[in-house]
């Protein structure tokens, strides 16, 4: 047993025929609107069936801007902040201060982190010691005598090498 | 924040070297002059290592940190000594030990640096044998070291030192 919208679609659609037809349309003698609502909806499948793919836009981007153009017209802006409609601007006298205190704190850091400085010296006070070694002759090819200065310590020694071994039991200790 | 900024900034405006003290040249002692009774001193000290190291001579003392690190020794002790008057001749011997002595012939330094020190034309002897023979220029406080042989556990060192 089909429903009644089953009947009716198939109504519309012609598709109902003899004894089902006659029942049906006495059935609808109660619905005024049906003859209307079938002929808008025979005029609706004509207009489908001639037209049946979007037409093609030929200028896509400037509809896309007319578009948009007229969308931001008709939104409401946003009301500005009063420090700028003073003409004050992002950049005020504190704001202003603010930055050039970081940038300074930026600029230390960045001196003593990146900039090199002189290694740190150990003070030497001016000494009077004063010895040279003007020059040394060891008398045998065996012996080395080096002359040795190291500022640092500020000693000169004469440094000979290749001497005989002494035990410590010649000498007298005091 | 600026007052405490301030010393940075004045910092970074100096030059890097600005820091540094100026190099002086080392005072000129006029007390360290040449004057008559001026003598040479020489000592043999043995340098050794000890765990518990005693007292550097009392020639020795304002010297034995810097000892300590030239050579590597934490101990000097002193083995002999010998002093000789510096006399018109200049031409004498030290006899520290009785295995090493030293001929000495000492003329007056004349250069402003010696602040009144000597020129000094050494030997030195081990056992009657010369080991090296050298010129050295010594001045008042300021003694030579000569580095000897290998002595025990240690080694020799002779010091020679013009005293006042």
């Amino acid at each position: 047993m089909k429903t009644f919208e089953e009947r009716y679609t198939a109504w519309i659609d012609g598709q109902l025929t003899g004894a089902e037809l006659a029942a049906f349309e006495k059935e609808l003698e109660t619905q005024p609107h049906a003859a209307l609502d079938r002929t808008e909806a025979h005029q609706l499948g004509d207009l489908l069936r001639t037209h049946r793919t979007a037409p093609t836009l030929i200028n896509a981007d400037f509809f896309s801007l007319q578009l948009q153009q007229r969308i931001a017209a008709e939104t409401p802006q946003p009301r500005r902040t009063e420090s700028r409609e003073n003409g004050g601007g992002f950049w005020s006298i504190s704001r202003l201060l603010w930055a050039g205190a970081a940038s300074l704190v930026v600029a230390g850091i960045s001196y003593v982190t990146l900039v090199p400085t002189a290694a740190p010296t150990i003070p030497v006070e001016p000494s009077n010691y004063f010895a040279q070694v003007v020059e040394a002759w060891p008398s045998d090819p065996s012996i080395s005598a080096t002359t040795v200065y190291n500022p640092q310590d500020n000693l000169t020694v004469l440094w000979l090498d290749g001497l005989d071994y002494m035990p410590s039991e010649q000498l007298a200790l005091q | 924040m600026f007052v405490r900024l301030l010393p940075l900034l004045l910092l970074a405006a100096l030059p890097l070297d600005a820091a540094e003290p100026a190099a002086t040249p080392p005072a000129v002692d006029k007390k360290s002059a040449l004057r008559e009774g001026d003598k040479i001193w020489s000592g043999l000290v043995y340098a050794s290592n000890d765990p518990s190291p005693k007292d550097p001579p009392a020639e020795l003392r304002d010297f034995a940190p810097r000892l300590k690190r030239v050579f590597g020794y934490n101990q000097f002790q002193l083995a002999g000594s010998a002093v000789k008057m510096i006399d018109n001749d200049g031409e004498g011997w030290l006899v520290p030990s009785k295995n090493f002595w030293l001929s000495v012939k000492a003329r007056r330094a004349v250069s402003k640096e010696a602040r009144g020190g000597y020129l000094l034309s050494l030997a030195l002897y081990h056992d009657n044998r010369q080991i090296v023979e050298t010129e050295a220029k010594l001045a008042p406080g300021s003694p030579l070291f000569i580095r000897g042989p290998a002595c025990g556990k240690g080694h020799l060192l002779f010091v020679l030192q013009v005293q006042q």
